[in-house]
């Protein structure tokens, strides 16, 4: 288990005022996160832009020194013993870089494997097998500055899983990629967890895919925890809104009143509009009302053209909970 | 350290193989060469083979050639390596794969060290290229002390090496490797006897060539291949050059680690 207990981080800026002297200003980039990673779990961490996402990455992964708090995988103490530490984590980073673009898939992950104390047929065979994993057999021996943007993005998970980590630290890894690559790296990213029992934290501004993979979800503002849970239980507690969008060939004016009066008894909230493709009805409420409108509609025998029904999302409860907390 | 030390070495190879750079092999034979003609022409047309006679009793030697085309040869080996080790790390920030290689658990001695010897071939080849130009223009080599030539070349380049260490720190420092290295080469190149002994220097600026270990390099390399001193003189030398040598290996080991953990501060990204 990964564990991490009040995080705090700040950076020092040194900005220049007058032209010479500079006035050192804090910028506190996490302020007391915790959060804990099972092995087989992933954990999404979710926070608009300058949240303070990258800077935990970094510093569960060793890469910065908390400024406090402590950070322990599997009992060991990451800030005292990071050399330990390394050896059981990893970390990907969307777009191109970590990677030496003069050598090639092979060698770069030979290079790699090597530092990690890899070496002979040990290694090459995990790389054989990685570079198969991500699909680069045949460019496998191109330099990486002859690569496709995906097929960079495919070598740098390739490269995270080297040395066989117990944890893994994905920083935005779809960035930039195209539907379907992004679709196979979540595939294997849910198999990395489920198949080989690797714990997982994920970054990603891609709600959809974070509400697809993630067993649990923090979501972090100015650096600190502002809800923790399941996607399910945070939709849940945040948007109580549903909508529900039904469109007729007609609704004449008695059936309308009818409906309306009906409506606002069970606490939803009707609003009509009348569009080319015949009367639209805009229906809002704190609960799922399919069923009580179809029964409605039934009774007075409505016929419907269109009938959606929005389920909100992950998406909808992080922009629920930015508008109140702006 | 030996895992990356030849991991190192490895992957400097393949991309010395892939993609030789050319421009900088070229340029530092150039740089030899250039000291060596400059000196020649100068000698035979704005001297006529004339000699101050401080330059005889400062050097102990009346082979003004030779002196000047050791300068330009044991120079432009210096400015190489030192080269080819301070940029490491800071090419790999630049490149984007410098927390990529901070991830793993490896030795960073080893990794520097990989890429020195590696580095040395390529400053070697560069080295014997220009020794065959010099021996054209007048560099006149006596086998003196040979079976001292090995370990000086040997305390030469560890103490070459840890000063890059020290030049590579100041390079995470700055952000920058052109004006700082163009800095020290410049400084070397002056008080380091090069063209010219340090003796002819005011006093303050002579100092300096106490901290290049290019100066004890040169003293050394001289006394041994182009005319004999007492031993004496060279093992007191070879001592100083050790003794540098290790001062800074400590402080660039120890800078080099403050640096690289400022730069994952404050780098953005
Ligand atoms: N090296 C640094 N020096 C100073 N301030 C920094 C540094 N790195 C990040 N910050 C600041 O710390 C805060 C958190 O940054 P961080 O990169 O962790 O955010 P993030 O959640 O990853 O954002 P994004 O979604 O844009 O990637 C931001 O306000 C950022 O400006
Ligand atoms: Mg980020």
């Amino acid at each position: 288990m990964l564990e991490a207990k009040h995080l705090h981080k700040s950076y020092t800026l040194k900005e220049k005022n007058g032209w010479l002297s500079r006035r050192k200003q804090q910028i506190k980039a996490v302020n007391d996160l915790s959060l804990t990673i099972e092995k087989g779990e992933i954990i999404g961490l979710l926070g608009v832009n300058g949240a303070g996402k990258t800077t935990t990455i970094k510093m569960l992964s060793t890469l910065l020194a908390p400024t406090s708090g402590t950070i322990s995988i599997d009992g060991i103490n990451a800030v005292k013993q990071p050399e330990l530490i390394k050896r059981r984590v990893n970390m990907i980073a969307g777009g191109e870089r970590m990677l030496y673009w003069r050598l090639s898939a092979r060698e770069n992950l030979m290079y790699f494997g090597r530092l990690y104390g890899l070496n002979g047929n040990t290694l090459k065979q995990r790389c054989r097998a990685l570079i198969d994993k991500v699909g680069l057999t045949e460019f496998a021996d191109r330099p990486v500055e002859r690569y496709s943007k995906g097929m960079k993005q495919r070598l740098q998970i390739a490269r995270g899983l080297i040395n066989d980590p117990d944890y893994l630290f994905l920083d935005e890894p779809t960035l930039g990629l195209d539907a379907p690559v992004a679709r196979q790296l979540r595939v294997l990213v849910k198999s990395l967890a489920k198949e080989k029992n690797k714990g997982i934290l994920l970054t990603s501004h891609y709600l959809e895919e974070v509400e697809e993979l993630c067993d649990h979800v923090s979501i972090i503002e100015k650096g600190h925890l502002l809800l923790q849970g399941t996607p399910r239980r945070i939709i849940q507690t945040i948007v109580k809104d549903r909508s529900l969008i039904v469109v007729m060939k007609t609704l004449d004016k008695e059936n309308w009143h009818w409906l309306k009066q009906e409506t606002d008894k069970l606490g939803i909230h009707a609003q009509k509009k009348e569009t080319n493709e015949g009367t639209r009805v805009d229906m809002k409420a704190t609960f799922d009302m399919t069923s009580s409108f179809l029964a409605l509609a039934q009774k007075r025998n409505l016929q419907l053209i269109r009938f959606d029904a929005k389920k909100p999302n992950l998406e909808d409860a992080i922009i629920r909970l930015t508008e109140v907390h702006d | 350290m030996w895992i990356a030390f030849s991991a190192t070495f490895k992957r400097q190879l393949i991309t010395m193989r892939r993609a030789y750079p050319w421009s900088f092999f070229i340029g530092h034979i150039l740089d030899g060469v250039y000291i060596t003609i400059f000196a020649y022409l100068s000698y035979h047309f704005i001297f006529q083979g004339q000699l101050n006679t401080q330059f005889v009793s400062y050097t102990g030697t009346s082979d003004y050639l030779s002196y000047v085309i050791m300068g330009g040869v044991f120079n432009s080996f210096a400015v190489s390596l030192l080269m080819i080790v301070s940029r490491m790390l800071i090419n790999e920030m630049r490149e984007g794969t410098l927390e990529a290689l901070l991830l793993t658990p490896s030795s960073r001695l080893g990794y520097f060290l990989g890429a020195a010897i590696q580095g040395l071939m390529r400053s070697g080849i560069e080295w014997l290229a220009i020794i065959c130009v010099g021996l054209f223009f007048g560099l006149n080599l006596v086998a003196a002390h040979l079976a001292l030539l090995l370990p000086i070349m040997i305390v030469l380049c560890f103490a070459l090496f840890a000063q890059a260490l020290v030049l590579g720190g100041f390079m995470l420092a700055f952000r920058d490797t052109y004006i700082t290295q163009n800095t020290l080469f410049v400084i070397m190149t002056l008080v380091s006897g090069v063209s010219f002994p340090p003796q002819f220097l005011p006093d303050w600026i002579q100092g300096l060539s106490l901290i290049m270990p290019l100066y004890y390099g040169l003293e050394l390399m001289r006394s041994v291949m182009t005319h004999a001193a007492p031993s004496s003189d060279i093992l007191y030398h070879l001592l100083s050059l050790s003794t540098l040598g290790i001062l800074y290996f400590a402080i660039g080991l120890l800078f080099m680690k403050r640096m690289e953990k400022s730069v994952l501060e404050k780098h953005f990204g």
